[in-house]
């Protein structure tokens, strides 16, 4: 439960144009169970942010056990460098031990990617979720122009909400483009990973990422084999127009 | 209770991938009898009576399913494991619930 009545709505007008500090400030005065999603990339700027506020800030992680070994290196750093508990979520080992022997280990080459995401990232994930009040993404307009660019910086999570109970979002970074959360990092230090020297901007698992060319955007180097069935569940917008 | 269920043609007059997954859900899960009519959006039909449902309830999506009860105002679902609770009263599977989580949020894969 949030200390006080919180109002999504309102707190994404008022803090639109505040920084991302700001918004993170509100988000932890408002809410003491809650916890900042980390992927292992840049994302770490919240981390960041966040302990200088509550060095003890509640962290989370999502182990698909397919993501680079610069990842799992670049997430220790961080547990030492903020000297911070970072809770690693796993996916149930089960789940994933069926859909390798039904389908082996690179299933999502042929017939997408989502299966095996919903295994190994959604699933805990939600399972997080619901035991939280209110979580903090690195989640960015720029990332996705054709989905994100109405991503407020505080919203109601409509997809892990449930009839039983609210879950807050914040999204600090979503004004932010990449340019200056690279500057931040730079200005202050912060570590990262190493990946984002190879020519990777977006980082996901290993089998589903790769790095990108000079002004290709990020989404190009996730799940490039697939684009083309990507809006299927659309109604085409010009016909519902008419 | 009326329970309509709309699926696609696409533009290029295939079926839609997702509208005949939910369909094989609902027979596979006994449901499909609770469904009162199914109706089709045509892509290529702007009049076609399920183009005509979107606009009406402004819908964006597909499949999606309408529910009308005597009294009250008609609820649209465009997510099936909500459908089925909230209108069927019964919990989706987690690996159903994470799919249709990842079918109508399509950056949640890239967190």
């Amino acid at each position: 439960m949030s200390k006080t009545e919180f109002n999504p709505r309102q707190a994404a007008l008022e803090f639109d144009s505040e920084t991302p500090e700001s918004i993170i400030k509100l988000a932890l005065e408002n809410f003491d169970n809650i916890a900042i999603s980390f992927s292992g990339a840049e994302d770490v700027v919240l981390i960041d942010m966040a302990t200088r506020i509550n060095p003890d800030v509640d962290v989370f992680s999502l182990d698909t056990g397919r993501l680079h070994a610069e990842t799992y290196q670049f997430i220790e750093n961080v547990r030492e460098h903020y000297n911070l508990d970072i809770d690693i979520l796993f996916p149930d080992s089960e789940s994933v031990q069926e859909l390798v022997r039904n389908k082996g280990l690179y299933s999502f080459y042929k017939d997408g990617h989502q299966e095996c995401c919903s295994i190994r990232k959604v699933i805990p994930l939600r399972r997080k979720l619901l035991s939280l009040d209110a979580w903090i993404t690195g989640q960015r307009k720029d990332q996705s122009p054709g989905t994100r660019n109405t991503v407020p910086v505080v919203e109601n999570d409509s997809a892990f909400s449930t009839a039983d109970k609210k879950l807050i979002k914040f999204n600090p970074l979503s004004n932010w483009s990449s340019a200056r959360v690279w500057e931040y990092i730079r200005n202050n230090n912060v570590p990262y990973n190493p990946l984002h020297e190879k020519g990777y901007i977006s980082i996901g698992c290993e089998p589903c990422t790769r790095p990108v060319l000079p002004n290709q955007h990020e989404r190009e180097g996730r799940w490039w084999w697939e684009e083309a069935t990507k809006k299927e569940c659309g109604l085409h917008a010009g016909n519902l127009d008419k | 209770m009326k329970i309509t269920f709309v699926k696609k043609i696409k533009s290029d007059g295939k079926p839609c991938q997702k509208c005949a997954e939910v369909q094989t859900r609902l027979e596979q899960e006994g449901f499909i009898n609770k469904i009162s009519r199914t109706v089709i959006a045509d892509e290529r039909d702007p009049d076609s009576e399920g183009m005509q449902l979107a606009r009406q309830y402004t819908v964006d999506r597909a499949p999606f399913f309408i529910v009308e009860e005597e009294g009250s105002e008609a609820k649209i679902y465009t997510v099936y494991f909500k459908f089925v609770k909230e209108v069927l009263n019964k919990e989706a599977s987690e690996k159903d619930t994470a799919k249709d989580l990842m079918d109508n949020n399509p950056d949640l894969d890239f967190l």
